[in-house]
């Protein structure tokens, strides 16, 4: 288990509503007729009995994530002192299939989140949920909320239905690049998106690992030849809770690839790893650092991951990825380094305006 | 005075810095990926009539599309067959084979792909029938060209015969395999053709094939530039598959070589298996190893398209970082696009040992070819 860095900008702490009655108030009667006749529960892509989904430190609290504000401020603010935090509810990935219950409860996350996290704490911030199977609602959403300061982000799920370049999710690409906030591909997706030919993964490890290592790259790869920062160039993507390891071989294979196919999309002008250096960044939480890596070459991935100048802190909290090597990955990039990764990097990607919010 | 080594070249004409030709190409070359073209046409000869008839007049039905190319059609502007003189052979021979002296090179028909996708009946001709045209049309014709054997791999029991049937031709080096089969390519279905092929001595040659699902976890992509980048994740998730189905604690001695879907993702994909077996390997239990472990002795690696990181040296230290530098083998992919010379494609700053390793002792050792004759042990 990794120790959580003090006073850091925390880019990705999980919370949840303490359930589906929590979010009653936010609901229209058809929404409450309907949930009380499915007996509709909030989904949740963290099993709570899977080692990963919890800390030893939360799981003995008893919940988690984190469901009120003082769960959180007593589990990390207070003993971690973060110089802020980015909410994260991944709740809506599992909203099933029905795009307007999912439009309705992403947006009841998000009134939850402002009335009971945001509303009770300056350094709070948080992700925007918006219903995955229809962007115009998604962007409607993201536009609604985009003014308010304190969501700095919209949530998606790394798994897509379609590479999420793809011209079908322009309207979320443009509300997001409109409204300044950062489009974050988190790890998981909706039920059923399983990144194997048949639609099932079979077990947690192969299921986890894919994520990174198999969901993530092409996914950066289609945001970059579908020309979303040729038509939004500010558009920010924030990786999370996806690791980075993976990275430099994307880079190096893209790079050179484009040099010859670059016909087959003229409007990708710079090099495909400028755009990965100037609209991309991930989140150090898990770093995937196994005991058995040599120092020196945990340096050398820093090097070819250009980690100081890539990565964002993130506890990932309440989720315990193990013995994952993140302090050796901090020792690795020093001082100046540390200082990028735990607070300028994120500063200056998220806007996030630390003064005032609101 | 200036030396040579100062002079600076273009590396985009493929001038090397003050290294001869000769002196960059190893004594042993051996190139483990050339797609020589066959068509149904082809293959006529070897199949019966009315399978013949059928195919004619119903077409084939396993047959994804594929992505357009967007450069030359996908193929050298040099080497299309057609503008030639004389047989493929002979191209393949003059352009490849005689041009940087390769000692052996392993021809990759891809048949098997989407011919041993076909219905039972359809499949097992089909793929025994580019077989033997490989071994009349070309095998026969050039003792320096092995080959990769196709299979009917949705059909194990077809695929075992065939793997049978040629397992004592010395020319046939591995079996043909798809990332992109109908089942889990750890499911035990297919454990049968893993039986053979481990009984037989052969590796799995895995190659991006055609892909008739979709692709789960992103959907499909719209660009050739991003299917031909996703070759690599194609291999990851065969790896994935493979080790966290047990493949390797059954069949100790199966091989399987990537083909054509880089090497630098290795590290990774290694780090993040056992930082997470650490956490959830109880659901593991056909595992006695760490998953890196199994990667590293059952995994070899082909280096085109080779990645070209800014500083070329760093090409040498990411395939340390992965922990098979000494199970990646030169390949050109010949006669495709982004085809890679033998002479010109690996960094300069190789050591003579670790190019040597590279452009042929390493597939020795995974072919079982002898170093002094180029012929299989």
């Amino acid at each position: 288990m990794s120790e959580i860095v003090h006073g850091a900008i925390d880019t990705d702490v999980h919370v949840e509503p303490p359930s589906i009655d929590a979010l009653k108030p936010y609901l229209s009667g058809y929404w409450l007729e309907y949930i009380r006749g499915a007996r509709s529960q909030l989904g949740n892509v963290y099993s709570p009995t899977l080692p990963t989904s919890a800390r030893p430190e939360a799981r003995e609290a008893g919940t988690f994530p984190p469901r009120d504000y003082e769960t959180l401020k007593t589990q990390l603010l207070d003993p971690y002192s973060p110089r802020a935090v980015i909410l994260n509810s991944v709740s809506a990935f599992s909203a099933g299939w029905n795009p307007y219950y999912q439009a309705a409860i992403a947006r009841a996350v998000n009134e939850w989140m402002a009335n009971e996290m945001l509303a009770k704490d300056d350094r709070l911030r948080a992700s925007i949920c918006v219903a995955l199977l229809d962007p115009v609602a998604a962007a409607a959403e993201i536009d609604r909320l985009g003014s308010d300061r304190r969501f700095v982000q919209v949530m998606l799920p790394i798994r897509s239905e379609t590479p999420w370049g793809n011209v079908r999710w322009q309207a979320i690409h443009d509300a997001c690049a409109r409204n300044n906030v950062t489009m974050a591909l988190h790890a998981w997706g909706q039920p059923g998106a399983t990144p194997t030919v048949t639609g099932y993964a079979r077990t947690h490890l192969l299921d986890s690992v894919s994520n990174a290592q198999l969901v993530a790259p092409p996914q950066v790869v289609s945001l970059i030849v579908e020309g979303v920062f040729k038509r939004n160039p500010g558009l920010r993507v924030c990786l999370q809770e996806v690791g980075f390891n993976w990275i430099h071989a994307l880079m190096w294979r893209f790079d050179k690839d484009w040099k010859s196919l670059w016909r087959e999309t003229p409007w990708v002008t710079d090099r495909p790893s400028e755009y990965i250096a100037r609209n991309f960044r991930a989140t150090t939480s898990p770093s995937h650092i196994p005991s058995w890596v040599s120092s020196d070459e945990i340096a050398t991935m820093a090097r070819f991951v250009n980690a100081a100048e890539f990565l964002t802190y993130s506890s990932d909290y309440p989720h315990d990825h193990g013995n994952d090597g993140s302090e050796r990955l901090f020792e690795a990039v020093g001082e100046v380094g540390r200082e990028r990764i735990f607070h300028e990097n994120a500063e200056a990607f998220y806007d996030l305006n630390l003064v005032s919010a609101r | 005075m200036t030396t040579i080594d100062t002079v600076d070249v273009s590396r985009a004409e493929g001038v090397a810095r003050g290294v001869s030709r000769q002196a960059r190409q190893a004594t042993l070359l051996i190139d483990g990926d050339i797609h020589p073209s066959y068509s149904v046409e082809d293959i006529k000869p070897y199949l019966d009539q009315a399978t013949y008839d059928r195919v004619k007049e119903f077409g084939l039905h396993a047959h994804a599309e594929s992505y357009p190319r967007v450069r030359n059609g996908g193929g050298r502007l040099d080497s299309r067959a057609v503008d030639q003189e004389g047989t493929p052979l002979a191209m393949f021979q003059r352009q490849l084979l005689d041009e940087y002296k390769e000692r052996v090179g392993i021809l990759i028909p891809m048949g098997g792909h989407h011919w041993g996708r076909e219905r039972d009946d359809l499949a097992g001709p089909m793929c025994s029938a580019l077989n033997e045209f490989m071994v009349h049309e070309w095998l026969d014709l050039e003792p320096r060209f092995f080959c990769t054997l196709q299979v009917p791999m949705e059909h194990p029991k077809a695929a075992v015969a065939e793997i049978e049937r040629y397992r004592n031709d010395k020319r046939f080096v591995q079996i043909l395999m798809s990332g992109h089969q109908e089942a889990e390519i750890g499911d035990q279905k297919y454990w049968p053709i893993y039986e053979a092929a481990a009984d037989a001595g052969l590796p799995l040659g895995v190659h991006h094939g055609n892909d008739p699902r979709g692709r789960h976890g992103t959907g499909y992509p719209s660009y050739y530039t991003h299917e031909h980048i996703g070759y690599a994740y194609t291999l990851t998730a065969l790896a994935l598959s493979m080790i966290t189905e047990g493949v390797f604690e059954e069949f100790p001695k199966l091989q399987v070589v990537s083909i054509e879907a880089g090497i630098s993702w290795a590290t990774g994909l290694q780090w993040e298996m056992d930082t997470t077996y650490e956490m959830v390997g109880r659901e593991q239990p056909r595992l006695q190893a760490r998953p890196s472990e199994y990667f590293r002795n059952h995994f070899w690696f082909t280096t085109q398209p080779i990645e070209e990181p800014d500083n070329p040296d760093d090409l040498m230290e990411s395939y340390k970082l992965t922990g098979v530098l000494d199970r990646i083998m030169f390949s050109s992919d010949y006669p495709h696009w982004d085809f890679d010379a033998p002479d010109r494609s690996l960094p300069t700053s190789l050591t003579k040992e670790q190019r040597e390793a590279i452009l042929g002792e390493n597939a020795c050792r995974c072919y079982g070819i002898d170093p002094l004759t180029g012929t299989r042990l």
